[in-house]
This record gives structure tokens, sequence and C-alpha cells, in this order.
């Protein structure tokens, strides 16, 4: 190698900025309150405020909407029903419409809208309005929904439109039916030693944002259409708002989104919901804005919820821990519009039987319409439901095989280069480490005692998995900018809603340019000024927009030195930089800072100028992925990208008289391939933790009679707060590197919640002797059980 | 928040006036002192008065203080002021440790006692402090001024004795006669702020006098007066305490909702009751956990 070379290679071998844990660049901005969020923004005098007018049915036709009389009322500027508005939206299924037309299918639908002056008066014009249903038998059970000549939700479900790997089954309430068939199921449970069988139950939730979610849509007089709004999805919001008003007139070029700080999304901000309210409004109130602002209780009934599973699930196994068959039906219930809803079941189907290398599988996930709340993306995309069960079927099977729970899991774990279910290859991973590491940190096996009588203390392991749910052509992009003295504006468009994107975006920029990562800032949405990003979801923006802002800043490099060249006439494939600078192998003195020609270019002899202002892109769109597979079976096609493995294991103490659940400590261990800011992947961790905990011990949603929510609000729907986290927690982060991604990264974000759930129902059973197969697993469950002397609660 | 309701608001600079409004509405007048409860509820739409009056401009209403044995505490005065005094630590050490459990920092920052016994909900935690520490309610109208004991001012869930027409100007509360140790047991669905779905207050005096009280099982917080009859004058033990366990199902009534079921919280009352009555025997003693360290 040549001393060029060598000096080169050492600077390339050095990480200055990546896996180190530089504070968060918007950290100051939001910890001082100076974060501007939607409604912190001004819009003027002449903003309107709405109120929407909501189902107070779970299931009707609409026979007539009064809008008479609160129109009458002084302040009111107008009122609109579903038929202002008769234009179908979706992701990717078109199920739904901007607002009801004939029939509304769930409580709380957006029926009508009164815009108006002030909020005041829109809600109470809003009371003034008048609709007469005419109401149909509801099903709100998806076992109910799925039995023989149902009541249909959408009798014209075959003639939908929708993303060509979904199978929806006409004149049934299936939307979508995802398939998975391997091996041979007799052969495979005829080898079996243990077979075992049982049904496990995940409810709904809600994702219970800080900021509940709201957009504010101006059309002005030269038709151009903004929204603003805290969203995971800018420019996903501006096709499908495209899509939708398109009758109108609308196109791409005329739509712009801008997002601004989000204060939470957990997937609930993913595509669209409310947010085409504002859009479809604004057209109705040209040169107005027109804020639409939901309520918490709005927040749980009219954005997404989780969708509940019912798990059917049938393991075989030999002595030996070889697991020979695994029999998988899950029924997701999943309201009646499920236009995000089933890629959910999609994609979770086609994981449903963990990660385990087993040569016969049948998997069967259904997405079945019901009349409860639409339900649709939440952090972990159904991997924490239906792990659930199959992390506590793999505790009961190890248990009946006698066998070590962690060594059961890790013989069935699949390596690099394994063949996953629908036959694609599986990348290398540490899931082996990441369990091992955390049965260690509990100290799992060794029974602990507790110094209280009335006191038991259980220990529960479960591994976790998940791969980004998204279209095989899912992409990032990215521009970045020099500015004259030298800083760097990096103009992308995915979110931070807490994980810490725009930092690692900036620590990935400043690593390639050799700039501080505190002279660059990473710039929220604006669709018109930012470079395309799908949306931020599925774990994928460190590994997809990473990629992307890596290029932006290689093309920028290149620029750079393509600039020294021209002027200096160093060959290029001498130039490296430095602190800032540009260097040369073959010329130690020289040394010209970045910021005397980013933007100006270099003045050479004659004293004309070489180069100008250096503006970088980059995209990044996997080329690999894609979904074209059997329907019957799903073989064929590379439908996840990749997969991020992990485990978490805890330790729990329970009163065994009030059924109260105290963890002591909890360590999770993940392979992230590569933490490019490790204290924000502990912070994932940390986070994921707790949201995984509250849905396995407090968060108990509540529906009445009527499918309405009996507890949309913090008063009776419980999520944790500083009181109830663990005394430890230990973060574990495992690199086995991800050949495609930014220096080895792979997403995490959802994947830190996914073991809780069977974790504490595995340490439960430890500590009592009871199986607990249904979620939340609060303590007057545990209580109760305890008092009946049983030894599983279904 | 966007308060439909259309209301008059009036607030009044001393007592006299406030009497007269309140005498002139009615009852389609509401009083606001820390608003945690009447706003939450007009902009809910489940009140819809004529008329708010709001109290916050009466300085006198502000009073807390402790005189003669006696801890007098004004409709103005938050939760937050009443842990505040090392005073009413010190001699109620019983009120201070339900107070503390009272929804979160902030709430507690503006709800005041007298609002939350006004509100008179099953579950209040000031309920059974007050019960024990067997406090007077003075009221007043414009006919003049009545004091009605703590143990007749809840009548029903979400009703108190209050006459038409008339205005707590404060709670009293004797400091007991002897040296005695209390706890305050919650059972509530997680660490963070909740609504009790059962509430035991007990008082240990010394000479094996105790007194206890209930919320949130049943239509109003109330005194225990069979638990009380049984363990009166007698030294606390497992075989008393498992005697004074049996007789719950006769002192509450608890409901099913979806805070919790009633069998849940029949079986909570007697866990409670029993690790309460250790808790605080063992205070009375100088022992056991610290107030403020739940038992359950």
């Amino acid at each position: 190698m040549s001393q060029a070379n060598q000096i080169k290679g050492k600077i390339m071998e050095e990480l200055k900025y990546i896996g180190k844990s530089f504070p968060r660049i918007d950290g100051k901005e939001k910890v001082t309150g100076a974060a501007q969020y939607v409604d912190d923004l001004e819009y003027g005098p002449n903003l309107l405020h709405t109120e929407i007018v909501e189902s107070t049915e779970p299931f009707a036709k609409i026979i007539k909407i009064d809008t008479s009389r609160a129109e009458k009322v002084p302040g009111v500027v107008t009122v609109i029903t579903g038929k202002d508005f008769p234009y179908k939206f979706g992701l990717y299924m078109k199920d739904r419409y901007i607002m009801a037309q004939d029939v509304v299918r769930f409580v709380g639908e957006q029926v009508a809208a009164v815009i108006a002056r002030d909020p005041k008066t829109a809600r109470r014009a809003a009371k003034l309005v008048k609709v007469k249903y005419e109401p149909l038998t509801p099903v709100f059970d998806q076992m109910e929904a799925i039995k023989k000549n149902p009541i249909l939700i959408h009798p014209d479900l075959g003639e939908y439109t929708h993303v060509p790997w979904f199978y929806p089954k006409a004149k049934t309430n299936i939307a979508h039916w995802k398939k998975v068939r391997l091996g041979d199921m007799e052969k495979g449970f005829a080898e079996a030693d243990v077979i075992l069988e049982d049904t496990y139950h995940v409810p709904r939730y809600a994702h219970c944002c800080m900021e509940s979610h709201i957009a504010v849509g101006k059309l002005d007089q030269a038709d151009r259409l903004t929204v603003w709004s805290s969203s995971q999805s800018p420019h996903t919001q501006r096709h499908l708002f495209a899509e939708a008003l398109a009758p109108l007139g609308f196109t791409h070029k005329d739509i712009r989104v801008i997002t601004p700080f989000i204060g939470g999304g957990f997937g609930g901000k993913a595509g669209v919901t409310m947010e085409i309210l504002a859009a479809a409004f604004a057209t109705k109130v040209k040169g107005n804005p027109v804020k639409v602002r939901w309520t918490r209780a709005q927040e749980f009934y009219n954005t997404y919820m989780r969708q509940a599973v019912l798990s059917k699930l049938k393991m075989g196994a030999k002595k030996d821990g070889t697991i020979t068959a695994f029999e998988i039906s899950n029924y997701w219930d999943a309201g009646p519009y499920v236009e995000y809803g089933a890629n959910v079941v999609n994609a979770s189907g086609l994981s449903a039987a963990g990660p385990y290398r087993i040569p016969n599988v049948k998997i069967d996930s259904l997405c079945i319409y019901t009349n409860l709340p639409a339900a649709g993306p939440y952090r972990g995309f159904g991997y924490s439901e239906m792990m659930f069960g199959v992390e506590s079927h793999m505790e009961r099977m190890a248990q009946k095989l006698g066998m070590d729970p962690v060594e059961f899991r890790k013989k069935n774990a699949f390596k690099g280069g394994d063949l996953l279910v629908y036959g694609a290859p599986m990348n290398a991973n540490g899931f082996d480490e990441c369990i091992d590491r955390v049965a260690e940190a509990i100290e799992y096996g060794k029974k602990a005692v507790s110094e209280d009588p009335n006191k038991v203390i259980g220990k529960g392991i479960a591994g976790a998995w998940k791969g980004p749910a998204m279209p095989p052509n899912a992409s990032s992009s990215a521009f970045l900018k020099f500015s004259e003295d030298g800083s760097i504006n990096i103009l992308v468009s995915g979110i931070d809603m807490g994980q810490g994107y725009l930092t690692v975006m900036a620590q990935i920029a400043a690593e390639i340019l050799t700039v501080p990562v505190e002279k660059i800032r990473t710039e929220n949405p604006d669709t018109d000024r930012n470079a395309y990003e799908w949306q931020t979801v599925a774990s994928h923006v460190t590994w997809s927009c990473g990629n992307a802002v890596k290029r932006a800043a290689l093309d920028a490099r290149e620029q750079i030195f393509e600039t020294v060249h021209a002027a200096y006439l160093y060959d290029k494939s001498t130039l490296y930089l430095e602190d800032e600078c540009v260097k040369c192998t073959i010329d130690p003195e020289f040394s010209l800072p970045l910021k005397d020609f980013v933007i100006d270019g270099i003045m050479v002899k004659d004293g004309t100028f070489r180069g100008g202002p250096i503006l970088g892109k980059g995209m990044f769109m996997p080329e690999f992925s894609s979904t074209k597979s059997d329907p019957e079976t799903s073989q064929g096609g590379k439908p996840n990208v990749h997969y991020t493995v992990g485990a978490g294991g805890l330790i729990i103490e329970i009163d065994k008289e009030t059924g109260k659940v105290k963890v002591l400590k909890v360590a999770e261990a993940f392979d992230v391939g590569k933490a490019i800011n490790p204290d924000l992947v502990n912070g994932q961790i940390l986070g994921g933790f707790m949201q995984g905990l509250a849905t396995a011990l407090y968060e108990d949603m509540r529906f009445g009679e009527n499918g309405e929510i009996l507890n949309p609000n913090f008063t009776d729907y419980k999520i944790p707060t500083a009181l109830d986290i663990p005394d430890e927690i230990i973060p574990i982060i495992v690199e086995v590197p991800q050949n495609d991604g930014p220096y080895g990264a792979r997403g995490i974000g959802e994947h830190t919640m996914i073991p809780v759930m069977p974790a504490i129902a595995n340490a439960v059973e430890d500590a009592l002797g009871i199986r607990i197969k249904s979620m939340p697993i609060t303590a007057e469950k545990i209580a109760m059980a305890i008092k009946a002397g049983v030894k599983e609660v279904d | 928040m966007a308060i439909a309701h259309e209301f008059e608001y009036f607030k009044p600079e001393s007592l006299e006036e406030a009497v007269k409004l309140k005498a002139r509405y009615g009852d389609r007048a509401r009083l606001l002192a820390g608003g945690t409860d009447l706003i939450v509820k007009i902009n809910d739409e489940l009140e819809s008065p004529e008329a708010v009056i709001d109290l916050k401009g009466i300085k006198e209403m502000k009073r807390l203080e402790f005189k003669d044995g006696r801890l007098f505490i004004g409709p103005l005065v938050t939760f937050s002021e009443l842990i505040d005094s090392p005073e009413v630590r010190e001699k109620f050490p019983l009120f201070i440790e339900a107070a503390e459990t009272v929804a979160s920092g902030s709430i507690r920052n503006r709800a005041t006692l007298v609002g939350n016994i006004c509100s008179a909900v099953p579950s209040l935690d000031s309920g059974t402090p007050l019960l024990t520490y067997e406090a007077e309610v003075i009221a007043r109208g414009e006919d003049g001024e009545r004091t009605i004991p703590i143990a007749e001012w809840f009548v029903g869930p979400k009703k108190n004795a209050l006459k038409e027409g008339e205005i707590v100007v404060g709670v009293s509360i004797p400091e007991p006669p002897k040296k005695h140790g209390g706890c305050y047991v919650k059972l509530g669905r997680y660490r963070g702020e909740d609504l009790a779905q059962v509430g035991v207050g007990i008082l240990a005096l010394e000479g094996n006098e105790y007194r206890v009280a209930f919320c949130a099982v049943g239509p109003i917080a109330s005194r225990a007066d069979k638990i009380e009859k049984l363990l009166q004058g007698k030294k606390l033990d497992n075989g008393l305490i498992e005697e004074a366990i049996k007789l719950v199902p006769e002192e509450i009534a608890p409901i099913d909702d979806i805070r919790a079921t009633g069998e849940y919280r029949m079986h909570m009352a007697g866990v409670m009751l029993g690790r309460g009555l250790r808790a605080a025997v063992a205070r009375l003693n100088g022992q056991g956990p610290e107030y403020g360290i739940s038992v359950i």
C-alpha cells in the first residue's frame, strides 16, 4: 500500500463521529420550550376553527343531516357534510371516505363539521347539527365477524382498490388474508414428541402521544394548498391528499406539507388520518387557514388504535428441543377501516412464527373488519401482539421438554443465511449473544426469594424480532447544503419524534465531511424544500435515510475534491478531508479550509473562479426487496429488507395478596448492527421497555355495549409515570453489522417494546405458577387468580 | 379549552357578598375555588350552571391556622398548602398521608380540601382522615352559620349536606385527645396518580382506641362502626386483625366499574385494613414505615 493510501486508510478506520453519544442537536430547543409545534405557529387573524360532529352509532345508515340551525349561528363560516367530499383515501387500501357518506361504521366517525371564527362558536353550532340514523346491527368481535353469513361492514369490498399483495375476500368481513405455507405440517407434527396448543389474546391499545393530532390547512388565492401537520409522513400525506383531492383539480405540485417538531408518534401519526380534514376543509374557505385539533378523547377514537389479536398456536417439538412444526392463526380485530392496518396483519403474518428456524410452518393472518374504532400502525406493527403468544408458547414448550428456555430458543434461532419461512435468507444477527447477555444480567435460572413473606420473585425472558414493514421500494433522499462559514444544513424529511433522528443524520454527515456536529443542522420537513422521504415508520430512517445522507455527503465530498482538483490540479485520489479542511497525501503542506470555497469557489491565477456552491444530494431505495410471492404460500420474494433481533428479561416481585407487580430489574439487548449514537439507543431501550410495560400491566381499554370507549382519558386509561420506572434498567447493545446499512446500522426503535409482554407473563408464571394468556396482567387479574387457586388464566 | 357553555361570572370580594349571590342563585350557581373539578365538568358539559361565583377574591377564605387545639382550613386552602404546613404534618399525620395521594402535584397546587369534600365523590382521599379526625364543616347562609359533623356531611354519591344557598366557610379539625398513629392505604392501578379504588383510613390512639373509615367502597365515605366496636380496648394481634377483616363485608358495599370489580375491592379492603391497622399501631409506637410509604 502506498503511503498516501495508508494515510487515507487510517482516517477511514477511525470513526470520529459514529458510535459516539453526541447530545441531541434538538435537545436545548426542546428542553427550553423554544421548539415550535403545529399549535405554536401563528396562522394570522383569519384562522378558522373546526368542530366535528361525530357519529353516536357504531353502524348505521345516515338518513338525514340537518345543518340549517348551525349555519345560522353568528360566526359560523360554513357547515360541511360528507356529501361535500365524496372522495376515498387510504395508504394501502382505499376503504374510507374523507367523511362518512351514507353509512357510519364506528362511534366517533366524522359525519359533519362546523367551521367558525372561534372554537366556542364552532362547538356551540356543532350541537345544533341534527343527524338522523337508521341503526344497523354492529359487530364488535372479530370471531363473530367471520362466522357464517355475517353482517357485512363493507358489502362492496370486492371492488376496492388496494396494493397487489393484499387478498381481500369479497362478501366477507375479511379485508386481507395472509397465508404462509412451508413444508409438510402433518409430517412435522408426526415427528414431534411434544405438541402444545393454546390460545392467546392481546386487546386494543392506544398510542397516547403527548401532543394530540392537529393539522392546519390553507388554500391561498393562487390555489396553493399548504397543510401544517403533526405527522410522521409529510410526503406520504402530500401524496394521499393529492390522490384524494384530485377531483378538485389538485396535483402534487400544488400541495405542500410542513411538519415542525412533533410531540410523539408511535405509529399513530403515520399515514393520513384526521389531517385529510384540514386539507379538504381548506378548499371550502379559500384564503383562510383552518385548524382541526383533536381532543384527548378524539385521539382515542379517531386516529388509529393498536389492533387486537386472538392467536391460536400449535407447536410440535422433539425431545432434543428441535421445533418440528408451528401452526399459527392470528385473527386481528382491525376496525371498520384498514387502509393502513391491513399491512400490520400482512407484515406480522409473514413473521408470525418468530425468529426461529422451523421446517414446517402454516400461518394464517386475517385482517377482520369490526365496528370498533379504526386500528392501524402502532410501534411494533403487530409484532408485540403476535410475539406475546409466540414467546409465551416457547417458554411453555421448553418447560414441557424439560429444557432451559434460553437454550431452547438458541437451538432454534435463525442464523445468518438460514432461509426464512417465505424462502428469503435471514441476515447475519446476534440473537444468541442478545439472549445470553440478558440471561446473565438478570441471573436467569437462579431462584430469588423476597424478604417480605407476602411477596414472591419471578424471572422472565423473551426473544424478539422485527423487520421494517414497507413497500419494497420505500425510499429516502437528502439534500446537503454548505454555507459560507462551512456549516451545513441537511434537508431531509424524516421526523424526530424522540428517537434522535436529527442528531444521527448530522453525525453521519459529520463523519464523511469532518465538520463537527454542532456546525450541522438537520431540518424538519417541508415538502417544498426538503428531499423526499417515504415515512418515518418501520424503524427504517436511520438505516434508509442514513444511507441517503451518507450518499449526499459523499456527493458533496466529490464536488469538493472536483473543485480543488480544478483549481490546484491535484489528482482527486490524493485528496482527503480532515478537520474541515481539504488535505493532500502527496503535499503535506496543503490544507484548504472548506469555508474558503464551499460557496464562493476557488480563485485561480487569472482571477477566474473554479467550483461554486456545494450542494450534495443522495437517495436510497432498496433494490433487492420484492413482495412478489405466491398468494397461497408466500413463497418467493424478499418482503423484509432485514430483521433486528434481540431479547428482554426482567425480575419482578409480586405481592401475593394485592397482585401488584413491581419490576426490580430489567435487561434488554438488541443487535442494532452499529449504534451510531449509543445514548440514543439506550433511550430507545428505556422508552420501549416502559411502553411495553404499560401494555403488559396497566393499559386496559374498555368498550361499552354500543362500541363506545369507556375510558378515552388518562383518568382511567393508565400509562406509567416516572414513579413506575423500575429501579434498574440495563441496556445492552450488540453489534453484528448490517452490510447495507450506514456504518453497519440497522433499525432500532419499535423493537424494544416487543419482548416485554411475554417476559412479564413468563416471570409471573415463574413466580406464582400461574400462566396468564391474555393481556394486560393487572394486579386484579393476578390477585383473583391466586384467590381462585387456578393455574391458567385465559 | 373552548368552553361552549355560557354563564354569569362573579368574583365577590367579601364573604357577605358571596353569601348574597349564592342565596340569589341557589343551586343555579356553582362556587369556584381551585376549579379542578368544576372547570372540567363545565367543559365536558356535565354541569351547566347559570352563574359561577369565584371565591378567590375573598382573602379570609385563604385562612389556615391552628388555634386552641383545632385546625381551621379555609375554602381556598389547597392540598399543597396543607402538605407544606409543618404544623399540620406534625399534628395530623394521617391527614397529610392522604392529602399526598390526591391527584398529582400540579393538581394539588390548585385543588382545595373544601372543594374536594363539596364534590363528595365516594373515592375522595380526604374523606377517611376527616372522618377519623372527626372534623366539622362550617356552613353559612343568609340565616347564619351552622356546624355540620363530617359524619353527617356526606349524604350520597356527589351529594353533601349543604342546604340551598349555603356556602362552606371552613373545616375545623380537633387535635386528637391522645397520642396517635395513623395510616391511609389507597388502592390505585399503578404508582402514579389515580382515583382510589379502595381507601382505608385508620387512627390508632393510645389506650387501644381505634378509628377506621373507608372510601370508594360504598356510596359515601364512612366510618366502620362494627369494626371499631370489635377493636375497641383490645391490643392488636393477628387474631384480632383476622376477626376485623371478617367484618369488612358488613361494612362496605363495593360495586363493579371499569376501575375494579366489587370482588377485588372487597378482597383488597380486607388486605388493606389488616396492613393499615398494623402500620397505624406501629407508627403510634414510633415504628413502622414512614408516613407516605404505601403498605400495599
